[in-house]
């Protein structure tokens, strides 16, 4: 009702303004006319009676304003009227405006750009149909230590057939095929290929984009061999051609006929080139495969059914694996603590990049309180300079509401300025921010500035105009003070100047913070690189090698091949020697374990086996790599399948196993003692995960004794490296003409890219801190300039009393030290309260790491000292004659 | 100038839109007019500040409470007369029974102190 009535007297002031206007014209000449009468009756003279009538009425213009006021539409009139001044008199002041500005992008463009890589990745659905019901159905060896033991096919068979709460399970896993490709004229291909059940894209929630997908008659025994593309692989691979549909590609000997084309999506588990259907597989075809409980060796995934809860159905699978080690307890030694669960596939996706991008999120959240602070110092000091102005206007009628809503005007005009640059800012950063989250999460390729992200940076841009427009707006000038002579100094003083100080401790503060935890970040990647690897890097090239599973289908064939290949490789120019190996280490491998048995030490009842990591070596791979021999020898040619069954193990593994006692000529199984292998030596430890990882206990074979399917080559060289690369392809090519070869860097490369994600973590909190410590830096410079230049009379009366230039340099740094110290101390408690946030980042290096904060502090010292001094020489410039004269 | 204080500004307005509710509840009238009876009936105690006088009518037609139309005054000139309407007597009525419950307070806190 009130609504309605006020919108429509909002329309009549509207619609007729000026009939409006006559209205309050004339009630007001009536009142005063009235009052006029009655003051003549009263006996003044006609002019006395009016100018009394005027004065009681007390201001006819004031009056209409205030009626105008009343006025619905006037808010909006006055916001026009506040932005067209806002714009002009930001024009008369471009390098204020543009230092706001552009200090402004910086805060919010870096708040969009990380903020769109939260959104994208942590707070956005899945993309796939109603993803947040996919889950991972993971098998554990709780006692044993395996987080992920796999699924047999007829564990998988139970679950399906038992699981109420599932509405689908869906197996999958990976290989690798070589293909010609025929589109990139004939050059041998490998192509990851994820091997699945036929519901799996149904279970994932994915619909391909071109063609169909799997049906149940792909799955089949005997069916046409089928393949689903990725969209990157079709895009880049394939030549995007739609006529793919129907088109069959050669793989490992193989034509398969491609059936659909995947949309571009996250791809979960893996990003893979092509999908094919389970009986594709000639592992997971094998009989042992499909009648051995214990051949576990695809994972699932599994789409809970409409309204059941995560918690529910996981109960219900671990259920159904308590009913199973009930049913087959050959298949599920105790000792191992077999467990089930369903875990979130949102987790699973993000829980890598979780932390890193909350950390960048509370960090350019600072950046931006910084930059914040910093621009309302400089709007303060602008309005100083505008208090004569503003105190005009006061006088001449505006009220003090009306000044404040210009001043936040102006200042939200600015901070929308910032935020559409710093919109443009975040969207060129944008693919090196998708580069950047690779390393932490697949949903990575999602990160896109979307709806959502626009509405975050305009809001924060409001907030942003706010914060800042706030505080001068409130701060209030007296107009009578402003108006007096020497009135520039009015808001120099008292509240003014508190607040501006406590703002720059503010800032300070925060700055020291951030440079805390840029540098706690630093110094731990410094410690990292610190770390002996247990290897030498320097000039050893590797590349990648999957055979052709088809092709070298005996263990002589694969042998031959490496036979055949290691000479060649061997005969570059420069080529001092070569190995091979299962993989080499800091190489991101999937770790390959098995279980432990030593000889004549029975594992007692109810223990489970301990496992160790796997790798297979030529002769030469320990030497290549220069990991040391501590005891006994390592392979020679001699060890092949015709001799003892020989193992080297690393130190780690000696000392957990055998104490300090040297374990060499002790025989050990890693197949529950169906066949025992020789120790033959110990070599040292390396970093096979990570450098902040503790070594783990491993054992090595020879190859010769077991010929992998594929692995990869290692040529130290004399040379580049890098110049072996047409060699290496050419003596592939020489043996078989279609074997691709991947992944070819320097085991350099390899350990610079494992320190890849703490890198650029700390690079980008440096930046970011870095920012904030100029920002500060010139935030302070700017209030000392200030009052040097509000000061220069004092001081110009110091000087003519005969104060030195020391003395007035030293009155002028005291200001800022005060500040710098506040700062420092807040700083320092601040940084000792929350760098605890960083713990689990931080590799040697205590988050209250006494180095780091030495450091922090004199550089921030350094800086502060700085950005005081160069003000505060031209405070020492002052001539006093001048400085008097000037005022 | 005689201005108000500002900080008693609020209370002021209240008081303000009361008086004019009550005295348009007696009889529609023009501007000038409800600051004359107001003036004349608190027997020169209270002062109406005419230039808050009309931004307050302004208001209080825009809450709904009273209304305005052309008349023509008592010497023949054309005014603005305003007249309470049906929810400004509701107002008035609630707004009387505040202002009594309120100066009944401050009056026994005066007596007691």
């Amino acid at each position: 009702m009130n609504g309605i009535r006020t919108l429509r007297l909002g329309m009549r002031s509207l619609l007729h303004r000026d009939r409006e206007e006559q209205r309050i014209d004339e009630e007001m000449r009536f009142h005063i006319e009235m009052q006029t009468a009655q003051n003549v009756k009263r006996g003044m003279s006609p002019a006395a009676a009016r100018t009394e009538a005027l004065r009681a009425f007390g201001g006819v213009e004031k009056a209409k304003e205030q009626v105008r006021e009343t006025w619905v539409t006037r808010r909006f009139e006055e916001l026009v009227q506040d932005v067209r001044y806002g714009v002009r008199s930001l024009r008369k002041n471009p390098g204020f405006a543009a230092v706001v500005v552009v200090s402004l992008a910086l805060g919010i463009g870096a708040n969009t750009a990380i903020f769109s890589a939260v959104h994208s990745v942590l707070l956005r659905p899945l993309p796939y149909t109603q993803g947040e019901r996919v889950t991972v159905l993971r098998q554990q060896e709780k006692l044993a230590g395996v987080d992920d033991v796999g699924v047999s096919a007829l564990e998988m068979a139970d679950y399906r057939a038992r699981s109420r709460t599932l509405s689908g399970i869906a197996e999958y896993h990976t290989m690798t095929f070589n293909l010609v490709n025929l589109v990139r004229h004939g050059a041998p291909e490998r192509v990851r290929t994820g091997v699945v059940s036929s519901n799996f894209f149904d279970v994932l929630g994915v619909k391909p984009m071109l063609g169909r997908d799997f049906t149940a008659g792909d799955e089949k025994p005997g069916a046409v061999p089928v393949l689903v593309l990725s969209y990157e692989y079709w895009q880049n691979n394939q030549g995007g051609d739609p006529a793919v549909i129907g088109k069959a590609l050669q793989m490992n000997d193989k034509a398969h006929t491609v059936i659909g084309v995947l949309p571009p999506v996250t791809q979960y588990p893996d990003t893979n080139d092509v999908y094919m259907p389970t009986t594709a597989c000639p592992f997971r075809s094998k009989p042992i495969m499909l009648t051995n409980r214990s051949m576990r060796m695809v994972s699932a995934i599994a789409r809970l059914a409409p309204g059941v809860p995560l918690a529910r159905a996981s109960e219900e699978t671990a259920g159904i694996l308590r009913q199973m080690q009930h049913e087959h307890p050959e298949d599920y030694p105790a000792a191992q603590g077999f467990a089930a669960s369903l875990i979130s596939l949102r987790d699973e996706l993000t829980r890598g990049a979780r932390p890193t991008l909350l950390i960048l999120l509370a960090t350019v959240g600072l950046v931006l309180l910084i930059v914040c602070a910093n621009v309302a110092n400089l709007t303060l000091a602008r309005q100083v300079s505008r208090s004569r102005e503003l105190a005009v206007r006061t006088a001449l009628g505006a009220d003090r509401g009306r000044l404040a809503r210009q001043l936040l005007t102006e200042s939200t005009l600015l901070a929308l300025g910032g935020g559409l640059l710093g919109l443009l800012l975040a969207a060129g950063a944008l693919r090196l921010l998708v580069t950047f989250v690779t390393r932490f999460s697949p949903r990575a390729g999602e990160i896109s500035i979307d709806g959502t992200v626009l509405l975050f940076t305009l809001l924060v841009s409001l907030v942003t105009g706010l914060a800042f427009g706030a505080l001068p707006a409130l701060s209030r000038t007296e107009p009578a003070d402003a108006l007096k002579e020497g009135g520039d100094r009015a808001g120099s003083g008292g509240a003014g100047l508190r607040l501006r100080n406590g703002l720059i401790v503010a800032q300070l503060a925060l700055s020291f913070m951030l440079l805390i935890g840029a540098g706690l970040m630093l110094r731990s990647l410094l410690k990292l690189q610190q770390v002996d690897p247990g290897f030498h890097t320097g000039q050893v090239l590797t590349a990648g090698l999957d055979l052709n599973w088809s092709r070298y289908d005996t263990e002589e064939k694969r042998l031959d091949f490496y036979r055949r290949l290691l000479p060649r490789l061997a005969a570059l120019p420069g080529v001092t020697e070569v190995a091979f190996g299962s993989t080499f280490p800091l190489n991101d491998s999937q770790p390959w374990t098995n279980s432990l048995r030593i000889e004549s030490r029975p594992l007692p009842d109810g223990q489970a086996a301990p496992r160790v990591d796997m790798r297979v070596a030529s002769p030469e791979y320990f030497t290549t790599m220069g990991i040391p021999l501590l005891s006994g020898r390592t392979f020679t040619q001699q060890d092949d399948a015709k001799t003892t069954a020989v193992a080297v193990v690393n130190r780690s593994m000696a000392h957990r196993f055998w104490g300090s006692q040297d374990p060499v000529g002790q025989r050990i199984s890693f197949d529950a003692g169906k066949t025992w292998k020789t120790v033959i030596g110990v070599i040292g430890d390396v970093k096979q995960y990570g450098l902040n990882h503790a070594p783990s206990e491993e054992a090595y074979r020879p190859l010769a004794q077991v010929p992998l399917l594929g692995g990869h080559v290692l040529l130290r060289t004399t040379g580049s490296p890098k110049a072996l690369e047409s060699g290496l392809h050419e003596a592939v090519r020489a043996i078989d003409v279609e074997q691709p070869v991947f992944g070819i860097r320097t085991v350099a490369e390899a350990r610079a890219e494992s320190l890849a994600p703490p890198r650029l973590t700390a690079t980008l909190l440096t930046l970011f801190s870095l920012l904030a410590l100029i920002i500060t830096a010139t935030g302070i410079a700017g209030l000392i300039a200030f009052s040097v230049s509000q000061r220069t009379h004092e001081i110009g009366i110091r000087m003519a009393l005969g104060a030195v230039r020391g003395s007035v340099l030293w009155m002028v740094l005291r200001q800022g030290a005060v500040l710098v110290l506040a700062g420092l101390v807040l700083g320092v408690a601040g940084a000792l309260a929350f760098t605890r946030v960083l713990s689990s980042f931080l590799f040697q290096v205590e988050p209250n790491d006494p180095l780091t904060f030495l450091t922090v502090i004199a550089t921030l010292l350094a800086v502060a000292a700085l950005a005081c001094l160069l003000p505060a020489r031209r405070a020492t410039l002052i001539q006093p004659i001048v400085a008097l004269r000037s005022s | 100038m005689a201005r108000m204080a500002q900080p008693k500004a609020d209370l002021l307005q209240g008081t303000l839109d009361l008086l004019i509710l009550k005295t348009l509840a007696l009889q529609p009238a023009h501007g000038w007019g409800i600051s004359q009876r107001i003036q004349q009936v608190s027997r020169d105690v209270l002062q109406v500040n005419q230039g808050s006088l009309y931004p307050a009518l302004q208001r209080l037609e825009q809450q709904g409470w009273i209304d305005s139309e052309w008349g023509i005054s008592e010497n023949n000139r054309r005014a603005r007369f305003y007249r309470l309407t049906e929810a400004g007597e509701r107002q008035l009525a609630a707004e009387t029974e505040n202002w009594e419950r309120l100066s009944e307070a401050v009056g026994r806190i005066l007596q007691t102190a």
